[in-house]
């Protein structure tokens, strides 16, 4: 199997994934959004919501490289630019989302 | 040469229709999206910081800006659900000849909206 035939089936399973994960965490935020804190932290600190919010952020950002580079080859035209966003996106995809699920599970 | 080649999707050659609306829409949706989550991780971090440093954020949030920016993830999250969901069923080989992906197009427009209200009042009124 190819590199780029991989990248498709991992963005097909992201993208599966993320159709019941995205309508869980948008409707849950809109109940949350304009509470007190101890309310928000209640949210995210209970353990099924944790670990839907937390596999919502891993799919998201593995969906969201992927087809960001996909944006990046269409409109950067220099290729040393275009490699550098790319990784770029890649480290920030993987730090944004460890970050905030080691911090969700410190709020605890 | 290879250099001065223009790049896809040719936005400025091709006449705008259903197709091609949707397409830059799923891509500008995509990017305010991931922008949108970030944001979204960047207050989870911050509510590290405890309850003393809340009461700004919470004033935001409640207010009109507040309100506005929740709808309107509402509505980019159901469009960008919506138009995947269109494009799986692409890859399964259904809705590629020029009046069903019309049709898709059009659900998925007002279906976007209509998705938008239901999970904005469902998230009100039923958690």
């Amino acid at each position: 199997m190819n590199h780029a035939t991989k990248k498709w089936i991992v963005l097909k399973i992201s993208s599966i994934a993320l159709i019941p994960l995205m309508l869980w965490t948008i409707t849950s935020l809109v109940s949350v959004y304009d509470q007190g804190y101890s309310s928000v932290v209640n949210f995210f600190t209970s353990v099924p919501n944790a670990c839907l919010f937390s596999s919502f952020l891993i799919f998201a950002y593995l969906f969201f490289a992927i087809t960001i580079s996909e944006i990046f080859e269409d409109y950067i035209h220099n290729e040393k630019l275009k490699n550098l966003a790319t990784r770029a996106f890649y480290l920030f995809a993987i730090i944004v989302p460890v970050i905030t699920i080691l911090s969700i599970y410190k709020l605890n | 040469m290879y250099e001065k080649n223009p790049l896809s999707p040719h936005l400025q050659i091709y006449k705008w229709q259903i197709s091609s609306l949707l397409s830059i829409t799923h891509r500008i949706v995509g990017v305010v999206n991931i922008a949108a989550i970030t944001l979204i991780s960047f207050f989870v971090i911050f509510l590290m910081c405890g309850e003393q440093y809340y009461g700004m954020v919470n004033t935001f949030l409640q207010s009109f800006f507040g309100k506005f920016i929740m709808v309107g993830l509402s509505w980019s999250f159901s469009f960008h659900v919506l138009n995947e969901l269109r494009h799986l069923l692409w890859d399964i080989g259904f809705g590629y000849d020029l009046k069903t992906s019309r049709i898709t197009g059009a659900i998925t427009i007002v279906g976007s909206f209509v998705l938008a209200i239901v999970i904005f009042l469902i998230g009100k009124n039923f958690i």
